[in-house]
């Protein structure tokens, strides 16, 4: 039984008088790809950002490898070995893709050229094209964005990276890509993945493990196949309950 | 031990003051609420303003405040061109830009200014209103009376606008989402030029106001730019009513730091006020849409 | 950085230096035309040296003239009340305006000012550096001038070229630095930063430290830089606080093109000798002509042209296969 690399424990986050996560709970296995699904609102992304340092829990917990690490900044988080990537691409426009992805990997050695290197190599194992890397951000297509925010993130050696509805927007050859290089990353690199997501036929075929969410809270958890037929789950999504 | 009666006359003159403030830095907060741009020239259109208005009180004999009635529908005219050919083309630009291109703006009108009229101050010499009004034992100028219930009215009118007209509500829906306005039907460019005229237009009026008793130089700009967005950064985006409160603060703390300190300490004050302001507001208000 | 830039950037530079120390010869010692090229050499190190807080960094510094001032004056007090040699006097002074680069710059990081709130703070430090200075205790109203002595000591001298010399040295070290920090991982972090700071967080980027650590490597250079400017000047005062200087070097920075070495450079020297030029011929007719001309200018580089004089060099980097860019 593979040990929790991420626990997640009662956190509670308020806006004003919101409650955008009530009281959640999960771990996360080493070396899993899990997915985190749930109607909008569910809180998601809040959730997410608690993780990633963006917020900070009004209550409750997150653990990292064993290490408290609620409330620390950004990047500290990425520090520890958490990466992640972004549902609204962020990208370096007036930087070439090779020095964005050297930015990433800037984290973990003070060496430009020895960092540059790497990311050479981090672009080539996820498939980048390699008449792309010196083009610049601004001049690349949305899927060459979030193969770059990946490689960016992959650079800065996490142990868990986070993806951040990455499927949007993605025709479904580019989702079956985007899919295969995940795994790619996950079996290779060892790297554990949670997957925000809302686009189903993605996230089901890619996670192991599922945890579902509505109104802030956990409301199910478990294998893909278990979770399309749980009632709780299918009430959340479509408002009623199942006939 | 300074005569409470001079600390009240000052803090009263500060509160007149203030509204005057709050009149010319609604037109910076609506700018800004709505499309993100602080006009860094904000301060120099009044100084171009107070200008003209002196120019044509000396020429007709007439009291500044009423070349209010000229100068702000031509300012109103001057600011939707300056939008159309200096704003709009940089709505999209890097924040860095934009505000270079305000701060070039400002530039060019100090230094215009200062071609022209060079750097002596000007005064209108025999205003109307310069006569005092007894309370008591304080003394009003009537000037800033006048000065100050004109702004008062005319923050009630524009916030009647924006809450009561249907055009004041277009504004309020593009400033809460610039994305979705298009949708319901509004012309977003529309929106944005007759809103940054109508900013310039009220520097134009607190100018008209302010030469009934007051002295404009090329560097007048300064003072009105710096108090205008201390008030901003202080209630700015509340609305009428968060700028006629920020106001009458800011008013009040110049009052009193010339009183209490030294006269021209005035603006140190308010310099203070913006630091400390900045260093410990709540982020929210910086957060860029 | 790799051997071929290393070797590329080194080439430029020491012919830039060998130039640059030809200048005097070529106005044939004429002092007043050695004046105006060294006004114009210290802009460029103001020039180039802002290039890192506003260029890299991304931030609007308006204050640049307020780390001069202090450096400036802080080297020539020490020399005149305690005859402290400028030679170590302008590192106290670098160390002065550090000192308040990080004063201004912790706090207003650590509180996420950025943009135009951190323009209106620069701007505002410039004129209330003005107000300090003009009490009785500091400054007061009077002009100060430096002791009437000359030599290598006091770095015054009866003729420029000694002057130029040393802000030329000045230069080159402003330069190289600017060269090192663009290829280093702060370099890097710092491009990334006015990119997307959200992004650069999540990266591992600590955005503040960052930030704060160009302001001062940018103000220890001003800082350093100031005594040199008031002996150019001749005298200082509450003046040297002056709000349209501070305000041009930015501008001219912007013309430039932010993040570019050689259009920092290239804007500061043509400008500044243009506006030489117009003070001397029109300048007593037109007060402020320069100055509105610069206003101009930086309106319409920011609407049409926002790379600024970089784009030149760049377009003429790729035309000679200097840049590594394809696609």
């Amino acid at each position: 039984m593979p040990d929790a690399i991420l626990q997640v424990r009662n956190v509670v986050k308020r806006f004003g008088g919101i409650i955008a996560v009530n009281n959640i709970s999960f771990d996360v296995r080493e070396g899993e790809i899990m997915g985190l699904i749930g109607p909008n609102g569910a809180g998601k992304t809040t959730l997410f950002n608690c993780i990633t340092g963006i917020y900070t829990p009004e209550e409750g917990k997150v653990y990292f490898m064993g290490e408290d690490i609620t409330g620390l900044p950004p990047h500290k988080i990425a520090l520890k070995g958490i990466a992640r990537t972004w549902q609204k691409t962020r990208p370096f426009k007036k930087m070439t893709v090779l020095e964005a992805v050297t930015v990433g990997a800037l984290l973990r050695t003070s060496n430009v050229d020895k960092a540059m290197r790497k990311a050479e190599e981090v672009l080539k194992f996820i498939g980048f094209p390699e008449e792309k890397i010196n083009a610049l951000g601004k001049d690349i297509t949305l899927m060459d964005h979030k193969m770059v925010d990946l490689a960016r993130a992959i650079a800065t050696e996490p142990k868990l990276l986070l993806l951040d509805e990455v499927a949007a927007g993605l025709r479904p050859h580019e989702m079956d890509r985007l899919a295969e290089v995940l795994r790619k990353i996950n079996s290779e690199k060892g790297i554990t993945m949670i997957v925000v997501e809302h686009v189903m036929r993605f996230v089901m075929g890619l996670s192991e493990r599922i945890v579902v969410m509505h109104e802030g809270q956990k409301i199910a958890e478990g294998r893909p196949e278990e979770i399309a037929n749980n009632p709780k789950v299918i009430e959340a999504y479509l408002g009623t309950k199942p006939v | 031990m300074i005569d409470p009666i001079i600390v009240v006359a000052n803090i009263i003159d500060g509160i007149l003051m203030g509204l005057l403030y709050a009149l010319v830095a609604l037109g910076l907060s609506l700018i800004f609420g709505l499309m993100d741009i602080i006009n860094f020239a904000h301060g120099d259109f009044v100084m171009i303003s107070a200008y003209l208005a002196w120019i044509l009180a000396m020429n007709f004999m007439v009291d500044p405040s009423v070349t209010a009635f000229v100068t702000v529908p031509l300012f109103f005219v001057i600011g939707l061109a300056i939008y159309k050919v200096i704003i709009e083309p940089i709505l999209g630009a890097e924040p860095l830009i934009q505000i270079a291109v305000t701060v070039g703006l400002g530039f060019v009108l100090q230094n215009i200014a200062l071609a022209v009229f060079h750097a002596e101050p000007r005064s209108y010499p025999a205003p109307a209103l310069n006569f005092g009004i007894n309370i008591g034992p304080i003394t009003l100028v009537a000037a800033k009376l006048v000065a100050a219930a004109v702004s008062l009215v005319s923050l009630f009118l524009i916030h009647y606008m924006l809450t009561k007209t249907k055009f004041g509500l277009a504004i309020r829906a593009t400033s809460a989402n610039r994305m979705v306005a298009p949708l319901m039907g509004i012309n977003v460019g529309k929106v944005y030029a007759v809103v940054f005229g109508l900013g310039i237009a009220l520097t134009a009026l607190g100018a008209a106001l302010y030469m009934t008793w007051g002295q404009v130089d090329p560097y007048l700009g300064a003072s009105f730019s710096l108090l205008s967005w201390v008030i901003v950064a202080m209630g700015g985006l509340g609305g009428v009513i968060g700028v006629l409160a920020s106001g009458l603060i800011v008013g009040v703390l110049e009052a009193l730091g010339s009183t209490f300190i030294t006269p021209s300490a005035r603006m140190a004050v308010v310099y203070l006020a913006f630091f400390l302001l900045l260093w410990f507001r709540p982020r929210g208000l910086f957060a860029r849409r | 950085m790799m051997g071929a830039e290393f070797k590329k950037y080194f080439i430029t530079l020491a012919v830039l230096t060998v130039v640059l120390a030809l200048v005097p010869f070529a106005l044939g010692f004429n002092q007043y035309y050695i004046l105006l090229a060294a006004t114009s050499l210290i802009f460029a190190v103001f020039v180039v040296a802002w290039n890192i807080i506003g260029g890299y960094a991304g931030q609007l510094d308006l204050a640049p003239i307020a780390y001069v001032g202090i450096g400036g004056i802080v080297a020539a007090q020490l020399l005149k009340y305690y005859g402290i040699t400028p030679w170590v006097g302008m590192f106290i002074g670098a160390g002065a305006s550090m000192l308040l680069a990080a004063a201004i710059g912790y706090p207003t990081f650590r509180f996420g000012i950025k943009e135009v709130w951190y323009a209106l703070l620069t701007a505002s430090l410039v004129v209330i550096l003005n107000n300090i200075a003009h009490l009785p205790q500091f400054l007061g109203s009077l002009d100060h001038y430096l002791p009437a002595k000359t030599g290598w000591y006091y770095l015054i001298f009866t003729d420029y070229q000694n002057l130029y010399y040393v802000i030329l040295a000045v230069l080159v070290a402003t330069i190289a630095i600017n060269l090192k920090i663009s290829n280093s991982k702060t370099g890097y972090y710092l491009r990334a930063i006015r990119e997307d700071e959200l992004a650069a967080e999540a990266l591992g980027i600590d955005v503040r430290k960052y930030k704060l650590k160009a302001l001062m490597t940018y103000a220890g250079i001003m800082g350093f830089t100031g005594y040199l400017y008031i002996v150019l000047q001749g005298t200082y005062s509450y003046h040297t606080f002056d709000s349209p200087t501070s305000l041009t070097i930015a501008i001219m920075g912007i013309i430039g093109g932010l993040g570019s070495v050689a259009g920092a450079f290239t804007s500061a020297i043509f400008l500044k000798t243009v506006e030489e030029y117009l003070r001397s011929t029109i300048g007593a007719m037109i007060p402020g002509l320069y100055l509105l001309i610069y206003g101009i200018l930086l309106i319409v580089v920011g609407i049409f042209k926002p790379e600024g004089i970089a784009a030149l060099f760049n377009w003429v980097k790729k035309k000679i296969g200097f840049d590594r860019r394809g696609a």
